[in-house]
């Protein structure tokens, strides 16, 4: 098969959204209301392709000086400013599209083009080109005979235009492809999406994905759900058990966590949660290495507890620590960064505390679903024990369900944590509702806290315990 | 009254700088390349030159290359404004009189202008 070459915008997300970057001598739009974002991507993108050996003609139509230009870029790490004018050039067509029309600006850009040796051409304001032609002929036009001159030398062309997000402009039909940058506000946040329209001869991944914008410029973070799975080779069924922790819980369980399946620990808050994680991590050496990741409890007063329980908490010695404040968290960046380091680290055992803080910094929580069960996919492809938590919103109560659904169905084994009251006395219980082509004691045992964590007691159940069957999925 | 010829593709950059110069008593002709420069000096020789570097046709670089040639204009003051390429301009003080750094205060520009005129 022929390979297509390609230009790298340097933006991880962006690449992988594009199968690998913008295609090379095609033509593209990028779209977006103003403060988008669309200057600081096309200019991130030029600034990568100068890194990689190419050189840009970046054009301008509009009124702003370039030198204002150049202050607002001055903050971000990519921006050079010993670049500017050798690699990179920037000039203004404003006066000869006012003066002389389209027809010089496509004459003036061709030898531009030229005089720079330009492999890309940005192309900023294309909606102050269309204001000054007279139909959509010309617009289409114009835009067709400066694609034309580029991909004719190789230069592959970026349009930037203000056009509001939804419309479909005569010229998208011109151009190779067509990426669109939002800025939009989900309840009070603000949301940035980029999302590719139009990409012809290139399978991109549609849809929306989030970005944002630091002082390295623009992060894109695809929809982990929309990618393709990495490393579903390496996922085999696995047959072995890993300890919990609690050896009275691998009992119930029995013979202890299938490795690599994803276990969710369900439960009101103060039902001992965080506690089985911590026997869970408690395990952990550099050898088997741990990780947390959350969102709650801050790292210093889960060290706090695991002291006052008398847990080991191996930090630095095989368990790692990460922790995501509940602030305003980009859903598939989180995703990302707990991926890396399991894959980084090759941890084993995983403990996520928990599932509601993803939740929480979903944007759009239709997708949730989609996104647990593609998390959990590729944990299992990573073969990582994971163990999780779900907060259920009853903190006393006997008829407690499972937390949703759908959730349960995509999660491979579930223990479900209780508080019940009876003559005035609170009760915790633990019980295992479901293991993943296993058995199990599926019998409420009698939970306590002491000194050295989590002791679980005998079955509350009357009847001699019982033994589930293996559940078929 | 002096002539001064501001070479600019930026137009706003280009008009407001002329409209300060005018204020200031001079007289004053626009082009937005080094081409259209050469066009407009052929026309009527400016007593000094105000230009940016990056412009498309011809870049301020090859303007003052171009100046310094023809004995006509050999002698004319170039002062160079640049928001990056000061550096490469002030290497070449046999192409440059003056080297001003974008953004400039106008009155550092004004008073750089009366220098070179004197």
């Amino acid at each position: 098969m022929h390979e297509i070459q390609r230009l790298r915008s340097g933006i991880g997300g962006l690449d992988e959204i594009l199968a690998g970057g913008f295609v090379t001598g095609a033509a593209y739009i990028i779209q977006g209301q103003p403060g988008a974002g669309k200057t600081i991507l096309s200019n991130q993108i030029a600034f990568r392709h100068v890194a990689d050996g190419g050189r840009v003609l970046y054009v301008t139509l509009l009124a702003e000086s370039h030198e204002r230009l150049f202050q607002a870029l001055d903050g971000l790490a990519f921006f050079d400013r010993a670049r500017l004018g050798r690699e990179i050039a920037y000039v203004s067509v404003f006066q000869t599209l006012r003066d002389e029309g389209l027809q010089a600006v496509v004459k003036l850009l061709r030898r531009e083009t030229k005089r720079q040796e330009a492999t890309l051409l940005v192309f900023d304001g294309l909606l102050n080109a269309r204001d000054r032609a007279e139909t959509d002929f010309d617009v289409k036009t114009f835009v067709a005979e400066i694609q034309g001159q580029a991909a004719f030398v190789g230069c592959s062309v970026l349009f930037l235009s203000s056009s509001s997000v939804r419309d479909i402009s005569p010229e998208h039909t011109m151009v190779d492809g067509v990426i669109e940058l939002d800025h939009t506000l989900v309840g009070v946040r603000a949301v940035r999406q980029i999302q590719v329209r139009k990409s012809r001869g290139s399978r991109a991944i549609g849809g929306l994905h989030e970005f944002e914008i630091s002082d390295d410029g623009i992060s894109v973070y695809p929809r982990i759900e929309s990618l393709p799975r990495r490393d579903a080779a390496n996922a085999d069924v696995a047959t072995t058990r890993l300890a919990s922790g609690l050896p009275q819980l691998d009992e119930l369980l029995g013979g202890g966590l299938p490795t690599g399946s994803v276990t969710l620990i369900g439960g009101p808050t103060g039902s001992g949660k965080t506690t089985l994680g911590l026997h869970f991590l408690a395990r952990s050496t550099p050898a088997e290495p741990g990780l947390y990741f959350g969102f709650f409890e801050t790292p210093a007063r889960l060290r706090a507890k695991a002291t006052a329980l008398g847990i080991p908490f191996p930090e630095g010695e095989g368990l790692t620590v990460l922790w995501s404040p509940l602030t305003e968290n980009i859903l598939d960046k989180l995703a990302g960064e707990l991926l890396d380091q399991v894959r980084a680290q090759g941890v084993r055992r995983l403990f996520i505390d928990g599932f509601g803080g993803f939740e929480r910094a979903a944007a759009h929580r239709s997708r949730l679903i989609e996104f647990f069960a593609s998390l959990a996919d590729q944990l299992r492809d990573i073969g990582v024990t994971t163990l999780a938590t779900w907060e259920v919103r009853e903190i006393v109560g006997t008829d407690v369900t499972a937390p949703a659904r759908e959730i349960s169905a995509i999660l491979d084994n579930m223990i479900l944590l209780r508080q019940t009251e009876a003559d005035h006395r609170l009760t915790r219980s633990i019980s295992i509702q479901k293991v993943r082509d296993g058995h199990f004691d599926a019998s409420a045992h009698a939970l306590d806290f002491a000194y050295g964590g989590l002791v679980i007691n005998g079955s509350l159940s009357r009847v001699s315990p019982v033994v589930a069957p293996a559940a078929i999925d | 009254m002096a002539l001064i010829l501001v070479v600019d593709d930026e137009y706003l950059v280009a008009i407001m700088l002329a409209d300060v110069l005018e204020d200031e008593g001079f007289e004053v002709v626009t082009a937005s390349n080094g081409q259209l420069a050469l066009d407009a000096i052929e026309v009527r020789r400016p007593d000094l030159v105000v230009t940016d570097f990056m412009m498309p046709a011809m870049t301020g670089l090859e303007l003052a290359e171009t100046l310094r040639a023809d004995a006509e204009t050999a002698q004319v003051p170039i002062l160079l404004v640049s928001g990056a390429q000061g550096g490469i301009a002030r290497s070449r003080p046999d192409l440059f009189d003056a080297v001003l750094d974008k953004p400039y205060q106008t009155n550092a520009m004004i008073a750089q202008i009366r220098a070179l005129l004197n």
